[in-house]
């Protein structure tokens, strides 16, 4: 055989090859599609069936256990459940409870493989939200399978499954940040029920680790719950790792309890810029006006950002505008461009030079316009 | 004599919630025609050839407040409940403003929703 035909004969086969390979991409996407195309079919009889259940008590129409096993069946009851309240929803746990929908899912959920068919389980249980399957889900809060943490999580918040809470909020240090921020989603479906779990988690632990408390904080945060602030108060009097204290300045600030201010103010002081800066954001969302003093202090800081959050926080803050004139008229021109920006943001130069323009001007308007001339802003 | 039935159009893109209502209504001596996007609820309801619709606010085409508005500049008499999502204060209001005749809210109780659709009905 000579090269040029061993040269033809190998193009020939990659080819071919290559033919197949396509041949084979079509027909198993073709198969795909006609799976998924039954699969809708049969869920919409089936939702068709469930929703004569649901609207008409004497309904005959039989659903068999087969049909129960179905996944295109699971699909139609989840989303007819999530369709409807009320009475239709029992409707709903009946057919659950004679099929055996929930045992059929725990089990698939506790087999090893394939992963698809567990996520499938871990998904339906979380979406049907029946209690009969809080035991299985607590157990898979600790799943090999991130997904299925999150499943597991979602479906005992979805029931309000309140001893969930400290399982949940025991995984916050070992989990990945994806899956603690899911965590942390559903423990803010259970509402003020997970503020002390938090609570007692962040003080037992914070002394110990980091990542674990800090999005327990954020939580209690988001949470908004105010029977958290003297806690953290104490937490931000106690923790030694920076992270938490920024954390815990945060989540005071967005709380807005006034009793918060002397902690944040010694905060505010603070020789970690980081903190300094956070604080100042803090006390103007709390809008303490007795903290006008030392967030004006903020502006003559070395740090540019505590200079910028103090300027925004002024404007927050009772007596804050004044503090932010005075400043622009004064020798430190770091001070005065802070203070510059953050009036022009807040809206303040607008509406003084609008109320200059209207003849009403406040006291303060003509020289807060012409010391921002001054700044150069 | 035979008793007419009444006919009723309900507009939404969930195929969950159009097979749940056509059941319900369907059990309850109603006859359903259904549509699956804005531009389909109007095109259908624009005859006037229904006795009630019920219509969801979010759909791909049209949205079910512009398909009202367009009714009812062309006249249309028809009365029309809108489904809304829970948290959907505004379009509950706007609804009204703009001429629907009531509003429910979704997931909804089957059999208050075949209680107000009764009360238009033979109001």
């Amino acid at each position: 055989m000579t090269a040029i035909e061993v040269t033809q004969l190998s193009a020939l086969i990659i080819f071919a090859a290559n033919a197949l390979l396509v041949a084979g991409l079509i027909a198993l996407k073709t198969v795909h599609r006609s799976r998924a195309r039954r699969h809708h079919r049969r869920k919409t009889q089936y939702m068709a069936l469930i929703s004569r259940h649901v609207t008409y008590a004497n309904c005959t129409d039989p659903i068999t256990n087969r049909m129960a096993s179905d996944p295109a069946f699971l699909d139609a009851l989840i989303d007819v459940r999530n369709a409807v309240v009320g009475p239709e929803v029992e409707t709903l746990s009946g057919i659950v409870d004679r099929h055996g929908v929930i045992a059929l899912q725990e089990a698939r959920l506790r087999s090893q493989f394939p992963l698809g068919r567990r996520l499938r389980a871990a998904v339906a249980l979380a979406e049907l939200g029946d209690e009969s399957a809080a035991a299985t889900l607590m157990d898979h809060l600790a799943d090999r399978e991130p997904e299925v943490r999150i499943q597991a999580a979602r479906g005992l918040g979805r029931m309000k499954w309140t001893p969930a809470i400290d399982a949940i909020v025991a995984r916050f240090p070992v989990e990945t940040p994806w899956v603690r921020a899911r965590f942390a989603d559903t423990l803010l479906g259970f509402g003020a029920a997970a503020t002390w779990p938090l609570i007692a988690y962040i003080r037992v632990n914070h002394h110990f680790e980091r990542e674990g408390p800090v999005a327990a904080i954020r939580t209690l945060a988001a949470l908004g719950d105010d029977q958290a602030a003297q806690p953290l108060i104490e937490v931000l009097r106690n923790a030694t790792d920076v992270e938490v204290r920024i954390a815990t300045i945060e989540a005071l600030g967005l709380l807005g309890s006034l009793r918060s201010a002397p902690a944040l103010r010694n905060q505010a002081r603070s020789a970690d810029w980081r903190v300094r800066a956070k604080a100042m954001t803090a006390i103007g969302d709390i809008g303490d006006a007795g903290s006008v003093d030392i967030i004006a202090s903020g502006l003559n800081d070395a740090n540019w950002w505590v200079r910028r959050n103090a300027a925004a926080a002024l404007t927050r803050v009772k007596g804050g505008v004044d503090r932010l004139c005075a400043a622009l008229g004064g020798d430190d021109q770091y001070a005065a461009h802070a203070a510059a920006e953050a009036l022009t943001e807040a809206g303040e130069v607008g509406a003084a030079r609008q109320r200059l323009d209207d003849g009403r001007p406040l006291e303060r308007d003509r020289v807060l316009v012409e010391r921002l001339i001054g700044v150069g802003a | 004599m035979v008793l007419e039935r009444k006919r009723i159009l309900v507009g939404d893109d969930s195929e969950t919630i159009t097979t749940l209502l056509t059941a319900a209504l369907e059990s309850s001596g109603y006859e359903v025609t259904t549509a699956s996007d804005g531009q389909e609820t109007y095109d259908l309801g624009r005859g006037g050839e229904f006795d009630l619709v019920i219509i969801d606010q979010l759909m791909p085409g049209l949205l079910g407040l512009e398909v009202i508005d367009r009714w009812h500049d062309e006249g249309m008499q028809t009365p029309v409940i809108v489904l809304t999502g829970v948290d959907d204060d505004r379009t509950a209001v706007d609804s009204l403003d703009k001429g629907a005749v009531d509003f429910v809210r979704k997931p909804f109780r089957v059999p208050e929703l075949l209680a107000r659709v009764r009360h238009r009905l033979e109001a």
